[in-house]
């Protein structure tokens, strides 16, 4: 497996990032930069761009215009190399209704070439709450136990860079203890990014990016 | 790690197997498939029967309708392949994931088997039910074997260009015909001489499928990042 070494570091950098939709300018010449250990959390009104900006992070969808650029001990990660660095939560991101929660951490796994013993996916289970339900279909899950299965594939490669849009929506309390645990966890070692309006979770930031300003 | 060209293979087979699991537990595409292929073929044997057609017309008519029966059953569940991951929102789990070229291989390679299960139902099926005489079977064999791999590959990266549009049924014919229309008619005229000639010199109709399919594989590999990360 490719496990990220805890003791490497990672920075993330965005340059004079724009985003339009047609007519529409969700932000423009937005710049960070966030290092291992740091937590930055992006905030705003309602169509401000949070989600987008996280999409635009992972490399779901490009820029507009700027540059956003990945380092690993100072040597930039190219483009094929990053889907081992990223793990991502957000309301939009379903995983596969007719597999189980082991089948698709299994999958995920495989396409992203890693070899995983079979306890990590039970370990990592128990820890967010779905002992027992390892071998249910993910369609028939919970709103709230689908978000924990998310979790659970963010984290299962331990990216370096791990975004999270809303990572407590639909938890009970106990689903938010066990997503807390991770966020300490990763605040350790990675870079977190979470997109909210949630206090709670924007209490998690070091820095914080407000859009609406 | 793994590097290279066995890591992008065994990306593939992962993707090809998840989508058998769930083509298994759903059946979606394989049932639009093989209903299409058997009601057409059935309406089509009933309709025309193996005794309305003039023995000379038999091997035309008989290759042009197979073809016909084969590509539009095709159409009816591969253009699915990146549909369903973009309707049940699965498509951003797996572009954060995979690679492009593994992804577009594992989906190629789940219509190919989609198309290979459709062609040992129906091709038999079709001979037997329309009384097709065939004078080489190993050239009919060839053709029907090289030109539904070249039907998979097309249908395949069609596919994937017409999942996000809004009209994509129509998109996908619009699209899908001119890039299979050289396709079809090369297969029918295969089909046609391997009714007719016990033995067929040059092989120029399979020759023709196996460079549509290196073609259709080889740009739709360059083509299919960029579609994918659009």
């Amino acid at each position: 497996m490719t496990q990220k070494n805890s003791e490497n570091r990672y920075h993330l950098k965005l340059a004079n990032i724009s985003k339009r939709f047609g007519r529409t300018l969700l932000f423009k010449k937005l710049s960070l930069e966030v290092s291992s250990g740091e937590i930055a959390a992006v905030v705003g009104w309602n169509g401000s761009g949070k989600s987008t900006l996280l999409r635009i992070i992972a490399g779901l969808i490009r820029p507009t215009r700027g540059e956003i650029e990945y380092h690993e001990n100072g040597n930039q990660i190219n483009a094929d190399e990053r889907r081992n660095y990223i793990g991502m939560v957000a309301p939009a991101l379903a995983l596969y209704d007719e597999l189980s929660a082991i089948e698709n951490l299994e999958f995920l796994a495989q396409v992203r070439g890693l070899k995983i013993i079979r306890e990590r996916y039970y370990s990592l289970l128990e820890q967010l709450g779905l002992k027992g339900w390892e071998n249910a279909n993910y369609g028939i899950y919970s709103s709230g136990m689908k978000q924990r299965l998310k979790i659970a594939q963010a984290v299962l490669h331990n990216p370096p860079l791990l975004l999270l849009d809303e990572p407590f929506n639909n938890l009970d309390t106990k689903g938010i203890d066990a997503v807390d645990k991770i966020i300490h966890e990763q605040k350790k070692r990675a870079i977190t990014i979470i997109a909210s309006n949630e206090q709670r979770e924007i209490d998690y930031a070091d820095r914080i990016i407000n859009l609406s300003e | 790690m793994q590097t290279g060209l066995l890591t992008y293979l065994n990306e593939a087979k992962a993707i090809w197997l998840r989508d058998m699991k769930s083509e298994l537990r759903t059946r979606y595409a394989m049932n639009a498939i093989l209903m299409f292929a058997f009601t057409t073929l059935i309406a089509v044997s009933f309709s025309l029967g193996s005794f309305r057609i003039s023995d000379s017309d038999k091997p035309f008519i008989y290759a042009a309708l197979l073809w016909i029966i084969l590509i539009f059953s095709a159409l009816s569940g591969l253009a699915r392949i990146f549909v369903k991951e973009e309707e049940a929102h699965t498509i951003d789990i797996l572009k954060l994931s995979a690679r492009p070229q593994s992804i577009f291989l594992g989906k190629l390679i789940f219509n190919l088997t989609l198309l290979g299960i459709l062609g040992a139902l129906l091709v038999p099926a079709f001979i037997v039910l329309m009384g097709y005489r065939i004078a080489s079977p190993l050239y009919f064999v060839a053709v029907v074997l090289f030109a539904s791999l070249g039907l998979g590959a097309g249908t395949t990266i069609v596919a994937a260009m017409i999942a996000r549009a809004s009209v994509r049924g129509a998109l996908f014919s619009a699209v899908s015909f001119p890039l299979l229309f050289p396709l079809m008619i090369t297969a029918i005229k295969g089909c046609e001489k391997a009714a007719i000639q016990t033995t067929v010199a040059g092989w120029n109709e399979v020759n023709i499928c196996i460079a549509y399919l290196v073609i259709m594989i080889t740009l739709s590999l360059f083509l299919f990042p960029v579609i994918w990360e659009e």
